[in-house]
C-alpha cells in the first residue's frame, strides 16, 4: 500500500521530529490497546509528515492549508437531504442543524440567513408539555432541546427566539430535576450529566426562574431551585482519586453521532454545568482537585498524533479536540490569567501546535468535512467539532468584568476572546476561525442576544 | 399508501398522525430524510398510539417493528418499557430479546438505559440474576472498553449490592490478563475496592465526592482503612506496572489506592526509582511519581525540578507547557 511505503519517508521541511517520531518509549508487551494504537499511528504518519497524496497547499511549517470552500460547501450540504439510510439520525435533526450552522459560524458564514428554515424545521418537535423532541412526535429531550434552542440563537431575531415556549420549557426542565440535584434527560429517561449541561445551558440562555415549577419531583422532595443540590451532584460525577479522573456518567451529548459509535466525554460537559453558573477561580478551587484534574487533561494529548483523547489508553479522536480541548481555555482563564482579568491568559497549558498539527493535517476530509482520524469517513458531528477545537486553540478566551446578564449566570456572559498571536502558532492566516463562545459554543453575540432578549421578556410565575 | 399496518384489520381503528415536517408553513425544512415508506407508516401509528397512551399488545409489537429500523429512537424505548410494565411482560423474555439486539448494535445508547430499567424492578428481579454477568462478558468479548456495558455494570454492582461477589473480580482480572492497559477495567476494580457502598446516599464516583465540606484533594479517602487490602491491591498493580511500565492505568490507580488509604506517594519511591535508572527510563510515569514526591520534601524541589525538566525534554515533550506549569509552581513554592 502506497501509504505503508509513505510512512517510512522522509517528513516535509519545518515539522518537528516529535510530531514524525514515534513516542521516546514503547513497552515491548503487545496488548490489543498496543495493537489499535500502532494501526492508528501507520494510519497518522503519512499525513503528520505532510506526504499523503490527498494534503496540499502547504505552509512553511508543513502544515496544509484549511480547505475552507470544501468545509464549507460540506456543510451548506449537510443542512439538506439525506438517503434513507440515515434513518438512524432521525432522533437527532435537531443536532444535523445545530452541527451544520455552528461549523458555518465558525466558517465565518451568515446563519441568520437560514431563519425561516430552522423556524420550519423545529416548530413540529417542540411540544406543549415543554421542550423539543428529536421529532416530531417524539418525547422532549434535553439534548435536542439544547440543540435545538442553540441553533435558534444562531439564526437570531424574535420571531426565532419567540419560538421556544419558555414558560413550558421552564415547567418541564423542573420535571426532569432530581432530589439528587441532577436531571433526566427526559421523563422516563436517564440521569447523567449531559442531562445538568443541557439544562443549565438552556436555564441560562433563556433566563429561565430558578425557582422549581410547582408539583416538580424535587420540589416534593424538599429542593427549591433548579440549581439546589447541583455542586454535590456534580462532584459526585467526579472521580478524582481513580485512574481516569472523569465524569462517571458523561457520553455523548448527541443521541447518535450520525450513526457512529457514541463517545464518553469527559470533563467538558461537567465543567461547563459547573461553569454556566459560577466564575472558574471559585468553582474550580472549591470543588475541584485542580492538580489532579489538570494532569489528567494534560495527558490525553500524546505524541506524535498531536491530537486529544478521551480516556487513558483510548485512541485519539478529533471530536475531543473540543470535548477535552474546549477544557483548557477555562482552566488557563483560571489557573494562568489574573484574577478578574481582562488580558488573555500569559502561558498555554498544552500544545496547541500538536493540536493544530493533527486537525489540519490529519482530520481534512478529501471532499470537505472533517473526521475522528485517518481512515473515518467525515461527518457533521466531528465536522463541527474538530473546528470548535481549532477555533478554540486559535484564540485567547478570558473573563470580564462586564456581561450583559443583569441577574444570575453573570460569568457565563462575561467570556471575551481575542485571536492567539504566539509566534508559536502553526496555521496560517487563511486558516482562522471565528472564536466561539467557551461555554455556549455558538457565537459570542448570539448567545448575548438571546440572553438580552430573554431578559427582557420575564416570565411570569 | 397501501402498507403493512393500514392494511391490517388489528389496526383499522386507529388514525396514523403523519410526519409533520413543517413544510405547510411553505419554508423548506432542513436536514430532511428520504424515509422508507415502512418507516413513515410505522412512525405514524407510533405518534397516534402514543398520543392515546395505549398500552396493547399491538403498541408493544410496533414498538419493536419500530426499534428494527431504528434503534436509535429514544422516545419508543421508553414507550416499549412502559407497556411492558403496563401488560406485566416476562421481562426475562424481553432481555433475551435485548441480549441480540445489543450484540447487533454495539454501540447504541439507549438499549442500556432500557436494560436498566427493566433490571431496577424489585418484583421481577428481587435479586441478580447470574445469567447479566455472562451476557456483559460476551460484550466485553465484542468491545471491552464499551463505555455504556462498563457504566452499565457499575449501577448493577451498587443495584444489587455486588462488590463482594467473586464475579466480579474476576472477570474484572480476566480482562486486565487479556489486556493491562483496558482502564475500564481498571475503574472498576476501584468501584469494587474503594467505590462508595451507602446506598442511602446518590452514587458517587468515590467516598465524599459530594461533601462540599471535604476539601477536594481528601475526596476518595476511607474513614476506615484495611492496610491488608490497601497492601494486596498495591501489590497488584505493581505486579501490572511490571508486565508495562509505560501503562498509565496501573500507576494511577496505585494513586487512588495511597488516596483512599491516606497515605502519601513517598512509599513507592524505591519502586518508582526502579524505571528511572541513569540512561535507561523505562517509565515516563514513574518520573512524574518521582517528581510528585521530591515536589511535597522540603529541599528536594531541585530534584522535583530535574524529573520534570526530564519529562519535558526527553520523555513526554508534547506536554512541554503542562510540565513547566509545574515547574513555574514549584519555584512559586520556593521562593
Amino acid at each position: 500500500m502506497t501509504s505503508a511505503m509513505k510512512s517510512d519517508s522522509n517528513p516535509r521541511p519545518g515539522i518537528p521530529a516529535l510530531f514524525t517520531q514515534p513516542p521516546p518509549i514503547r513497552d515491548p508487551l503487545i496488548t490489543e490497546t498496543i495493537d489499535l494504537q500502532n494501526a492508528t499511528l501507520e494510519k497518522c504518519l503519512p499525513f503528520l509528515k505532510g506526504i499523503h497524496s490527498t494534503q496540499k497547499d502547504f505552509n512553511d511549517h508543513g502544515v496544509p492549508a484549511l480547505q475552507r470552500d470544501l468545509h464549507i460547501s460540506y456543510l451548506y450540504d449537510a443542512l439538506e437531504d439525506y438517503p434513507e439510510g440515515f434513518v438512524a439520525m432521525d432522533a437527532s435533526r435537531p443536532w444535523i442543524v445545530y452541527w451544520a450552522l455552528a461549523g458555518l459560524a465558525m466558517m465565518g458564514e451568515e446563519t441568520t440567513r437560514f431563519r425561516e428554515r430552522v423556524i420550519t424545521t423545529l416548530r413540529p418537535m417542540q411540544n406543549p408539555t415543554g421542550g423539543f423532541g428529536g421529532g416530531h412526535g417524539q418525547t422532549s429531550h434535553l439534548a435536542g432541546s439544547y440543540a435545538a434552542v442553540l441553533s435558534l440563537a444562531m439564526v437570531g431575531g424574535e420571531e426565532a427566539f419567540g419560538l421556544v415556549d419558555r414558560h413550558a420549557m421552564w415547567q418541564w426542565i423542573g420535571r426532569l430535576k432530581q432530589p439528587d440535584g441532577g436531571f433526566r434527560v427526559c421523563e422516563g429517561g436517564e440521569e447523567d450529566v449531559r442531562g445538568a449541561y443541557c439544562a443549565m445551558t438552556l436555564i441560562s440562555l433563556l433566563d429561565l426562574p430558578l425557582t422549581l415549577a410547582p408539583g416538580s419531583q424535587a420540589r416534593e422532595a424538599g429542593l427549591e431551585s433548579l440549581t439546589s443540590g447541583l455542586p454535590e451532584y456534580l462532584s459526585r460525577s467526579l472521580r478524582c482519586a481513580d485512574t481516569r479522573l472523569q465524569a462517571k456518567h458523561l457520553k455523548e451529548v448527541s443521541p447518535v453521532a450520525l450513526g457512529r459509535r457514541p463517545m464518553a466525554h469527559t470533563p467538558f460537559v461537567l465543567w461547563h454545568a459547573f461553569l454556566s453558573w459560577g466564575p472558574p477561580e471559585e468553582i474550580f478551587n472549591r470543588h475541584m482537585d485542580i492538580p489532579m484534574l489538570v494532569s489528567w487533561l494534560s495527558a490525553r494529548q500524546s505524541a506524535p498524533e498531536g491530537g486529544l483523547s478521551g480516556r487513558t489508553n483510548k485512541l485519539v479522536d478529533g471530536c475531543y479536540s473540543h470535548w477535552v480541548g474546549g477544557c483548557w481555555p477555562l482552566l488557563e482563564s483560571s489557573l494562568e490569567g489574573k484574577p478578574d482579568s481582562t488580558e488573555p491568559p500569559a502561558n498555554s497549558l498544552f500544545s496547541r501546535e500538536g493540536l493544530t498539527r493533527y486537525i489540519l493535517g490529519c482530520c481534512q476530509g478529501n471532499d470537505g468535512g472533517l473526521r475522528d482520524k485517518p481512515g473515518k469517513h467525515v461527518d457533521s458531528y466531528h465536522t463541527c467539532y474538530v473546528m470548535a477545537g481549532l477555533s478554540a486553540a486559535q484564540n485567547h478566551h478570558y473573563r470580564t468584568d462586564s456581561s450583559v446578564a443583569s441577574n444570575n449566570f453573570a460569568s457565563s456572559f462575561s467570556w471575551k476572546s481575542s485571536p492567539s498571536r504566539d509566534p508559536a502558532n502553526v496555521f496560517s492566516r487563511g486558516d482562522r476561525l471565528e472564536p466561539m463562545h467557551p461555554l455556549y459554543v455558538i457565537p459570542h453575540k448570539a448567545a448575548e442576544q438571546m440572553r438580552l432578549w430573554s431578559e427582557a421578556q420575564p416570565l411570569t410565575i | 399508501m397501501e402498507g403493512r399496518y393500514s392494511t391490517d384489520p388489528e389496526w383499522a381503528s386507529v388514525t396514523p398522525i403523519d410526519l409533520d415536517d413543517g413544510s405547510s408553513s411553505g419554508a423548506m425544512p432542513l436536514a430532511t430524510i428520504a424515509y422508507p415508506a415502512e418507516y413513515l407508516e410505522a412512525t405514524s401509528y407510533l405518534r397516534a398510539v402514543m398520543a392515546a397512551n395505549e398500552m396493547s399488545e399491538r403498541a408493544l409489537d410496533l414498538t419493536k417493528d419500530v426499534i428494527s429500523m431504528n434503534p436509535a429512537h429514544y422516545t419508543v424505548w421508553i414507550y416499549r418499557a412502559k407497556i411492558l410494565f403496563a401488560l406485566d411482560k416476562d421481562l426475562n423474555e424481553e432481555l433475551n430479546w435485548l441480549n441480540d439486539v445489543s450484540l447487533k448494535y454495539l454501540k447504541n445508547y439507549q438499549i442500556w438505559h432500557h436494560r436498566q430499567v427493566l433490571l431496577s424492578s424489585k418484583t421481577h428481579f428481587p435479586t441478580f440474576p447470574p445469567k447479566e454477568a455472562d451476557f456483559l462478558m460476551e460484550m466485553f468479548a465484542q468491545d471491552s472498553k464499551n463505555y455504556h456495558v462498563w457504566t452499565y455494570r457499575h449501577w448493577l454492582v451498587r443495584h444489587f449490592r455486588l462488590w463482594d461477589q467473586p464475579r466480579e473480580l474476576e472477570d474484572v482480572e480476566f480482562l486486565l490478563k487479556a489486556d493491562v492497559r483496558n482502564n475500564s477495567a481498571w475503574n472498576h476494580r476501584y468501584m469494587l475496592r474503594f467505590g462508595p457502598r451507602d446506598t442511602s446516599l446518590p452514587d458517587a464516583g468515590m467516598v465524599n465526592a459530594g461533601d462540599l465540606s471535604t476539601a477536594p484533594t481528601e475526596k476518595g479517602r476511607l474513614s476506615i482503612v484495611d492496610e491488608d487490602l490497601i497492601d494486596g491491591e498495591l501489590k497488584f498493580a505493581q505486579e501490572a506496572i511490571l508486565r508495562a511500565p509505560e501503562n498509565r492505568s496501573p500507576w494511577w490507580y496505585a494513586r487512588g489506592v495511597l488516596r483512599a488509604a491516606g497515605r502519601g506517594l513517598a512509599e513507592w519511591e524505591g519502586f518508582a526509582s526502579g524505571f528511572v535508572s541513569e540512561g535507561a527510563v523505562k517509565s515516563s510515569h514513574a518520573v512524574e511519581w518521582l517528581a510528585d514526591v521530591f515536589a511535597e520534601r522540603a529541599g528536594k524541589e531541585a530534584e522535583a525540578v530535574r524529573m520534570l525538566t526530564m519529562l519535558k525534554e526527553e520523555f513526554d515533550p508534547i506536554r512541554k507547557n503542562y510540565w513547566d506549569y509545574r515547574i513555574r509552581k514549584l519555584d512559586q513554592a520556593v521562593a
